[in-house]
């Protein structure tokens, strides 16, 4: 079409226009049988593949919406199942924490550790038992492996446990065949040597041969008989004196514990636990295949 | 004029309506986002004479009203109204400026919303007034943005030609009636 100064509103303009009003008209008077119809009919024809389009652009956004959300989700599964072993340690740890609260003989109480994030917090621990459960000191704590430590002082919802690791800790040990007699105490104050334990005053003419399992002896009536500390490893070193001592593996180790148990009835410190606990293993070998 | 010339308003014209239905949704709420569609017409109206806008506008209002029924008719009286009025005026009174095509873009959005809210009669006053004081100058200013960026990405092919074939340079005054002479639509 030309433009130029002739091109607004000409006659033949004019008359076009008021045409298409007339239709506009008549097309919104159009009643409901005849309109449906014919906008259908236009809608499967001419906008046919407009219609196409804007549905396939809003199903690509939709499918670009749903990709976004599955990839949370797999970001938010990758970061759980990050800590599946953590549950399901853990998970094991409880039911032999069930386990052994049956067959321990009565008197007990379970507690939560509060884990700190000093390097020191496998020394000695705060439990989330205290006197209100029963709990007083030199109470013995255990865990389904074996020997923890000891109630050290007692709040009223909370209590302080010296583990096995700590400097002033001792127990009266003895071979779970009852052929060697000594105590327990940890190895070293500082490097990793403290995570260790020694059996100290073995008679000098007693050899105990590696992987002879220690438990508590039960003298002194602190801690029960038969609780398992662990598996010698063989001699601390150079023999001074008229004793021995062997470096001892312990069965549990204070930082990967959880939940422990405290003994709180008086009179088990004079019980034979020995049936009560599991065997220690060799902390060599793998506890638990990693998942895949 | 250059042979290629009768091909870049189709090409333009099929830009805007491939926007219309892919990108438009993807632009904020159905109530301001551009109009793709509509300012294809009033870009078309810039060229063409009123008849022709009119019937373009009929048209376009026509498939719109198709998709939705409700109102069958209103669209298509608006549209025409609108492409009718624009191409007149834009005849009679505007100059070669991309802010007075911007002002058309918006009261072409405004008055085609006006006409619709109006004619099909489908709202209560306070939507009226929410439609008219709110949602359609919202609309009107995406629109008009969304032209404006348009005739400037494309001014080298929606630049009036001399009859020389040389480009018009956009101007704040003068212009008007027959300036562009020598394009053909």
């Amino acid at each position: 079409m030309a433009i130029g100064t002739d091109r607004y509103a000409s006659r033949a303009d004019t008359l076009l226009f008021i045409f298409c009003v007339g239709l506009s008209i008549a097309a919104l008077s159009l009643p409901d049988q005849w309109r449906d119809p014919l906008a259908q009919g236009l809608q499967e024809s001419v906008l046919a593949p407009f219609i196409f389009l804007q549905r396939q652009t809003e199903l690509l956004a939709a499918a670009r919406s749903r990709y976004d959300h599955v990839v949370e989700q797999r970001d938010s599964l990758a970061l759980a199942a990050a800590f599946l072993p953590e549950l399901r340690s853990e998970n094991t740890r409880l039911r032999g924490l069930l386990g052994l609260s049956a067959r321990l003989p009565g008197g007990y109480v379970s507690a939560e550790i509060l884990h700190q994030p000093e390097p020191t917090s496998p020394l000695s621990f705060v439990a989330s038992a205290g006197r209100r459960d029963g709990v007083h000191p030199l109470s013995a704590v255990v865990s389904p492996e074996g020997l923890v430590g000891l109630v050290a002082t007692v709040a009223e919802h909370s209590s302080v446990v010296l583990s096995w690791a700590h400097p002033e800790f001792r127990a009266s040990a003895i071979a779970r065949d009852g052929s060697v007699v000594g105590i327990a105490a940890p190895h070293g104050a500082e490097g990793p040597g403290v995570w260790l334990l020694e059996l100290q005053g073995v008679l000098y003419r007693q050899q105990v041969p590696a992987g002879t399992v220690i438990v508590t002896s039960g003298l002194g009536g602190v801690f029960p008989r038969g609780i398992p500390i662990g598996v010698v490893v063989g001699p601390a070193g150079e023999e001074k004196g008229w004793g021995r001592t062997y470096l001892v593996r312990p069965a549990v180790h204070p930082a990967e514990l959880s939940h422990v148990m405290i003994l709180t009835n008086p009179r088990s410190a004079g019980a034979d636990l020995r049936n009560a606990f599991t065997a220690p293993r060799d902390s060599a070998a793998p506890r638990e295949a990693p998942p895949r | 004029m250059r042979r290629t010339d009768r091909y870049r308003y189709p090409v333009i014209m099929t830009l805007l309506v491939l926007l219309h239905f892919t990108v438009r949704s993807h632009l904020g709420g159905d109530r301001v986002a551009p109009d793709f569609l509509l300012l294809a017409l009033l870009i078309y109206t810039i060229r063409a004479e009123p008849g022709r806008s009119a019937a373009a506008g009929f048209i376009l209002g026509l498939l719109r009203d198709a998709l939705t029924p409700v109102s069958f008719g209103a669209g298509a009286l608006a549209h025409t109204l609108v492409g009718f009025f624009s191409s007149w005026a834009k005849a009679v009174f505007f100059a070669e400026h991309v802010f007075v095509k911007g002002c058309l873009f918006f009261a072409g959005t405004w008055f085609r919303n006006l006409i619709v809210v109006l004619v099909s009669g489908q709202l209560q006053s306070s939507q009226v007034a929410w439609e008219l004081l709110v949602w359609s100058p919202l609309q009107g200013v995406t629109t008009a943005l969304v032209g404006i960026l348009v005739l400037w990405f494309f001014r080298g092919w929606l630049s009036p030609r001399r009859a020389g074939g040389g480009i018009l340079r956009a101007s704040g005054v003068g212009g008007g009636a027959g300036v562009g002479g020598g394009m053909s639509t």
